[in-house]
């Protein structure tokens, strides 16, 4: 009697943790990596997308996000190259992710569709990015604009108008030196450590919208001489002390700080930011969205921007039977039209039926307004880089402002190589 | 049964197989495997290499004609002697001064000690609180006392010229002494347990021959702690080699203007920012090359007595 109350115990207790562990199987923990960690204005977004993720699945996310910079380029490339990859990846859809896709390491969406048909039918298919080899593999996020941000009270302050669609160069320049003789600093920008926004402008600045995307292939072909223009234009700057006095080591937090506490009139940067200052600004009020100041055949009206981001998953989650539907529902909840329409407010997205931001506050009305206006967009010329050509035009940027290298000769050394 | 243990060998190589194995596997294969990198072509970390540099010794001959290597080994070898000087100075100097008071010696050694029990990233962006430009700590301490130059323009609007403890000529101090601050509690508690090795007897037949505080430190305190100083510095000489995280939180890449490059941080940029791989590997192995002549010139210079 003993032996068989001892036998039936034994099998319930097997039995229950048989039940346990095929319940545990069900919850499937997730790595996801994204840029929408550290200050990033959809971060909160972001993090309310997940949990809801979670919830109505009952997987776990790891998430591995954090800010998006040439550092944090490098690490995700590293992890592919190592084999520690993430099994969803938000990133860069231009030349920066051609390492893993032609390495195989991420999958194609026509390959998904092949098994889950309805994966980002949402998506306009002509606006999703597509990879050397001619196939799709992100499904697009929200996408992406650089303009001038201006703050306002320092502009009044100093008798500066707030700039429109077809500012000059010329009356940049002026405003600059009336803010400058205010006691203000002009330009909020830490050219150690962002200066690609004024690359781009500078860049088109001396080219057209159209020529943009134009990457010098030698030292005296016309893309070549227009980046070398280009990055003249900002060493006049720096020469004439329209940048913080400590542009050389500042870092870029602080620089943007200063433009947010009131001591910077002008700041370049992307639709990001919006959320940054839409968390820390006193009075958003004292800020607008206005226009960087057009030369030669560019117009202030032409600006910067695209969808250059989108979800990926790995090869090493799609090969796990565990984690490939899981992936699948991520991605799918993460870019349906109600999560991406928290994500946007002003920028362009992907969807068929287009997002529907509610509630604009008055930078991102300010943003949207000016967006308005926007007669033409070319992306960044910088995606069509290399790693290690940008890496080196962009640290080469602090020697030619401080004359220790010549234009010409830093985008012959990053031309050779790219 | 006992005397056996020690006549035969043999078992002791199945305890120390594992632990050379593990070396071998983790420190020596991927030390050798970095010597062919550095002949190599490699664009990236993990990718496979595109053949050989030409020529082959290429990055070899980079190194020597590189400017920011050179200001990397300047750096650090300024490091080092700094850290000579002042880590292991500024650390018997205190140990000294603690070991003379009789009340709160405990609270001192646990307070010069603080600094090695936190993160160095977390003193790096502690310490760029304190040296940063608008409002950090200590220009807001100048600005108070009346240091920085103002101006007040035509507008009413008061301009402060705050002063770049990250500039040109103030980058050295500001990457130096963090570091130095962060280590001298544990060469203070190194050599505090040396000092409490000396037997109080010597100090007392001093005393009764009328020696008094500084000849009992000059002629019994610094000669039996000298092989306690002699390891100090030589694990200051060789740590100073490997500083990377402080200066990297603080200085990034090179800040300002390329002239606060060190190996370590070097190094490190041109691997994963530049993912110049074989370059990086070619520094790595000028860093092992420097540490141990480094290592070796110190283990000469300061060999501890026998006498003692």
């Amino acid at each position: 009697m003993k032996k068989s109350l001892a036998m039936l115990l034994v099998l319930v207790l097997m039995l229950s943790l048989v039940s346990v562990a095929a319940f545990a199987d069900k919850a499937v923990t997730l790595n996801v990596v994204t840029s929408y960690g550290g200050d990033d204005g959809n971060r909160k977004n972001f993090e309310n997308a997940v949990k809801a993720y979670e919830e109505s699945t009952g997987n776990k996310v790891n998430d591995g996000s954090a800010t998006s910079n040439e550092e944090w380029k490098a690490k995700v490339l590293t992890d592919f190259e190592t084999g520690s990859e993430p099994d969803v990846l938000f990133y860069f859809t231009n030349a920066d992710a051609e390492p893993f896709i032609s390495a195989g390491k991420v999958v194609s969406i026509e390959e998904i569709r092949a098994e889950y048909p309805d994966y980002a039918g949402n998506m306009k298919d002509s606006m999703m990015a597509v990879a050397a080899d001619g196939k799709q593999y992100a499904v697009p996020s929200s996408g992406y604009w650089e303009n001038m941000f201006v703050n306002k009270k320092v502009l009044e302050d100093c008798g500066v108008a707030v700039p429109g669609p077809d500012y000059t160069w010329e009356q940049f320049l002026a405003d600059c030196e009336t803010i400058k003789e205010a006691g203000y600093t002009p330009i909020a920008c830490s050219l150690v450590e962002v200066p690609h926004y004024w690359f781009e402008f500078t860049v088109m600045n001396n080219g057209t919208v159209e020529n943009h995307l134009d990457v010098p292939a030698a030292t005296d072909d016309a893309a070549a001489a227009k980046w070398a223009a280009g990055l003249n234009d900002i060493k006049a700057l720096y020469e004439a002390g329209y940048f913080p006095a400590n542009t050389l080591t500042a870092s870029d937090a602080e620089t943007v700080e200063l433009f947010n506490s009131g001591e910077a009139a002008f700041l370049i940067d992307g639709s990001w930011k919006v959320g940054y200052f839409t968390e820390n600004a006193e009075d958003l009020n004292d800020f607008a969205i206005a226009y960087v100041p057009g030369k030669g055949e560019r117009s202030a009206s032409e600006a910067i921007g695209g969808i250059s981001m989108g979800y990926f998953i790995t090869t090493k989650a799609w090969n796990d039977p565990d984690k490939r539907e899981a992936a699948v529902e991520f991605v799918s909840q993460l870019t349906s039209d109600e999560v991406l329409s928290t994500f946007v407010t002003t920028e362009v997205t992907a969807l068929v039926n287009g997002a529907k931001p509610e509630g604009l506050n008055p930078l991102q009305q300010s943003a949207a307004d000016a967006n308005a206006n926007i007669t033409a967009i070319a992306g960044a010329v910088q995606d069509s880089l290399t790693a290690e050509a940008r890496g080196d035009l962009f640290g080469n940027v602090q020697n030619v402002v401080t004359g220790k290298m010549s234009a010409e000769d830093a985008v012959a050394s990053a031309i050779a190589l790219n | 049964m006992s005397s056996m243990i020690y006549k035969k060998k043999s078992p002791l190589i199945l305890f120390l197989v594992p632990a050379f194995l593990f070396l071998l596997v983790y420190l020596y294969y991927p030390f050798f495997q970095n010597i062919i990198n550095t002949f190599m072509k490699i664009g990236g970390l993990g990718r496979a290499a595109e053949g050989l540099n030409e020529p082959w010794y290429e990055n070899y001959q980079r190194l020597r004609t590189d400017p920011y290597m050179r200001t990397a080994l300047k750096n650090t070898l300024l490091l080092t002697v700094c850290t000579v000087v002042f880590q292991v100075g500024i650390a018997l100097i205190l140990a000294l001064l603690v070991d003379t008071i009789r009340v709160g010696a405990q609270f001192f050694r646990t307070v010069y000690f603080f600094p090695i029990v936190i993160s160095a990233t977390a003193l790096g962006l502690m310490f760029n609180l304190i040296f940063l430009y608008k409002g950090g700590m200590v220009n807001q301490l100048l600005l108070s006392m009346g240091k920085l130059p103002t101006e007040v323009k035509a507008s009413g609007k008061v301009l402060v010229q705050w002063l770049d403890w990250k500039d040109q000529s103030h980058f050295l101090f500001t990457m130096l002494m963090p570091v130095m601050w962060q280590y001298v509690g544990f060469y203070f508690v190194i050599l505090i347990t040396g000092l409490n090795n000396i037997s109080p007897d010597l100090y007392e037949a001093a005393a009764l021959d009328g020696a008094d505080g500084w000849k009992r430190t000059r002629y019994i305190t610094l000669p039996l702690l000298r092989n306690v100083l002699c390891t100090c510095l030589v694990l200051a000489i060789t740590g100073a080699l490997k500083v990377f995280d402080l200066p990297w939180v603080m200085f990034g890449a090179g800040m300002p203007e390329n002239m606060s490059w060190l190996t370590g941080t070097y190094m490190y940029d041109q691997t994963f920012n530049k993912m110049n791989v074989d370059y990086g590997s070619t520094i790595a192995v000028l860093i092992v090359v420097l540490g141990v002549i480094l290592s070796n010139v110190a283990n000469r210079i300061f060999r501890p007595s026998e006498d003692l």
